[in-house]
């Protein structure tokens, strides 16, 4: 009985995932098939395969410059993680293992900051922008990304692990606090810096209202806001709004791929500690 | 130079780039935040600018735009919260029992999760839309009539919180099925042993031992549902009727559309403050039946 029971449960739990995994399968699908056949389906597998869709987002148009959008985000969504990956890491380091004054003080403060709800920085950030002449550039949306709590936050609990033999060791053969930043304390939190490096990467590719406010000519959008827009002006063309769907996705796609273990697995403690 | 002289002068080295970034970009919106809402702020007519006390807020309670925005997002949040807890309670559950495969759907199930909120939107457009919907395209070939998914007041909400599901359930899931899995497997076997049948194990044990991680989910998932912005903003704009225009759509179109800085600025402070009050009173009440 027991038995029975739990092949209908691993049955049921792979029919949820697989109808889970159902439209991005659909999607990919869809945007290799000509408009006719996306509009009226007879089957989920293009009868005519075709790569016309994506032929014509890739070539350079004004109104869409899908290439243009994939270059931005590419280049945002790196420097922000590279920049919140060295602050962070370097404000933590300081703050645990370099004690600096007020320290925990301040390490308070940061988490206190982390409950506003983003949402309130919207209008004040808008007015300081326009003030230091960042609208429409990529600083707007790079540099205000830094001040972010979660990094500092996550790797002084790291950080905090590190037993101080280790340091002690490091000093007596002369190490400068330089040395032991970049030799000893990066190298021991690698993976925590690498799911920090994971999780800004995947949040400032997706951050949405942040582009939609700040940026405002076409050729500067960022991928998700310019799909957006383009989609709400030619809605009616799926295939080519599913295409600028896959190429939106496929970066995410690798990236979960390749770090699907650490991504679960980072998901899965946050809740565990309060 | 001592080391311990060196030592101070790299910590506060170290420190500053953050410090900086901390006090430009979190500290100085906050106090520019509280600043406009007691300022009349017109982007437009940027000489206009004068103190007006509490009135934007007096205003916001008077703005009958305001409540509506309230209103739909309350109704997210009614829908979406419960129907994301027991959802993701019955896949946790499932994804526990699982011999094999469950590291493979716990992945499938988080996948769409990875999916930007721009790209969930226009996928779920094309499967919503009344006339070419893939949906709609369905229910004919089965013989039924069409349904208004996006177009229908009494739609309209149930269906952006079926794709908030679809797109948010496999991260919740992940976070109760890492609780379930830290139980101690012996508690079960003793209250097997002692006779515990299935609906009573999962009501006497399982559920209190999963108290902590359900108010962690509750109240992070209250405060998200209370910020909802891409999902109803992609399908419906706010619409039909702005019954799904929610509290954060309508900060933006103030601010950014109609340029009334400081009455956006305003209204975000009153949404931050009924977050806060209904954080801290799930919080209260859900740690209270802990104990």
């Amino acid at each position: 009985m027991n038995n029975v029971l739990k092949r209908v449960n691993s049955g049921f739990m792979s029919l949820m995932a697989l109808l889970f995994m159902s439209p991005i399968i659909l999607m990919i699908l869809t945007s290799f098939k000509p408009e006719a056949e996306v509009l009226n389906p007879s089957s989920a597998i293009p009868k005519h395969w075709t790569v016309a869709n994506y032929q014509y987002l890739l070539g350079w148009s004004e109104e869409a410059p899908f290439g243009r959008w994939l270059l931005n985000s590419f280049f945002i969504s790196t420097s922000v993680t590279l920049l919140v990956v060295v602050f962070s890491s370097m404000a933590a380091f300081s703050i645990t293992r370099l004690r600096v004054p007020g320290g925990n003080f301040m390490l308070g403060v940061i988490v206190a900051s982390m409950m506003v709800p983003g949402q309130l920085f919207l209008v004040p950030l808008y007015l300081m922008l326009s003030r230091l002449h960042w609208l429409d550039t990529p600083a707007a949306l790079i540099v205000p990304a830094t001040a972010g709590g979660f990094g500092v936050f996550m790797l002084s609990q790291f950080m905090r692990a590190i037993p101080e033999a280790i340091e002690e060791a490091a000093l007596i053969d002369g190490c400068t606090p330089f040395g032991l930043y970049l030799n000893v304390t990066l190298p021991l939190c690698a993976p925590a810096l690498a799911t920090l490096g994971i999780f800004t990467f995947v949040g400032s590719w997706n951050d949405f209202l942040g582009p939609l406010v700040f940026m405002d000519s076409v050729r500067n959008y960022t991928l998700p806001v310019g799909i957006a827009l383009y989609q709400s002006s030619y809605y009616t063309e799926y295939g080519l709004t599913l295409a600028t769907s896959v190429l939106a996705t496929t970066p995410l796609v690798i990236v979960f791929m390749a770090f699907q273990r650490q991504i679960v697995e980072s998901m899965s403690s946050t809740g565990l500690k309060d | 130079m001592t080391y311990k002289q060196r030592r101070s002068a790299a910590a506060l080295l170290f420190l500053t780039p953050y410090a900086l970034s901390f006090l430009a970009f979190i500290v100085t919106p906050i106090i520019v935040s509280i600043v406009l809402s007691v300022m009349h702020y017109d982007m437009t007519a940027p000489h206009s600018v004068k103190f007006v006390g509490s009135s934007n807020y007096k205003d916001a309670w008077k703005d009958e735009y305001f409540w509506q925005a309230l209103k739909a997002t309350f109704g997210y949040v009614i829908l979406m919260v419960p129907g994301l807890i027991i959802t993701a309670l019955g896949m946790g559950l499932g994804m526990h029992g699982m011999a094999k495969g469950r590291n493979t759907v716990r992945a499938l199930l988080f996948l769409p999760g990875m999916l930007n909120v721009a790209v969930t939107g226009i996928l779920w457009q094309w499967f919503f839309n009344g006339e070419f919907g893939l949906f709609n395209f369905i229910l004919k070939r089965l013989g039924m009539n069409p349904a208004p998914w996006l177009s229908d007041k009494a739609y309209a909400m149930p269906s952006i919180v079926l794709m908030s599901l679809w797109w948010t359930l496999g991260g919740t899931s992940i976070v109760i099925l890492a609780a379930l899995q830290q139980i101690p497997k012996q508690i079960f076997e003793a209250a097997l042993l002692d006779g515990a049948k299935g609906p009573a194990l999962l009501s006497r044990i399982t559920l209190p031992l999963l108290r902590p991680v359900l108010l962690f989910v509750v109240v992070t998932n209250t405060i998200a549902g209370f910020q909802v912005f891409g999902q109803p903003f992609l399908l419906t704009r706010g619409g039909p009727e702005l019954s799904t225009r929610g509290i954060v759509q309508y900060i933006y179109e103030t601010a950014f559309n109609n340029y009334r800085l400081g009455y956006g600025a305003a209204m975000s402070w009153m949404l931050f403050a009924i977050i806060a009050v209904f954080a801290l009173v799930q919080y209260s009440f859900l740690r209270r039946s802990t104990s």
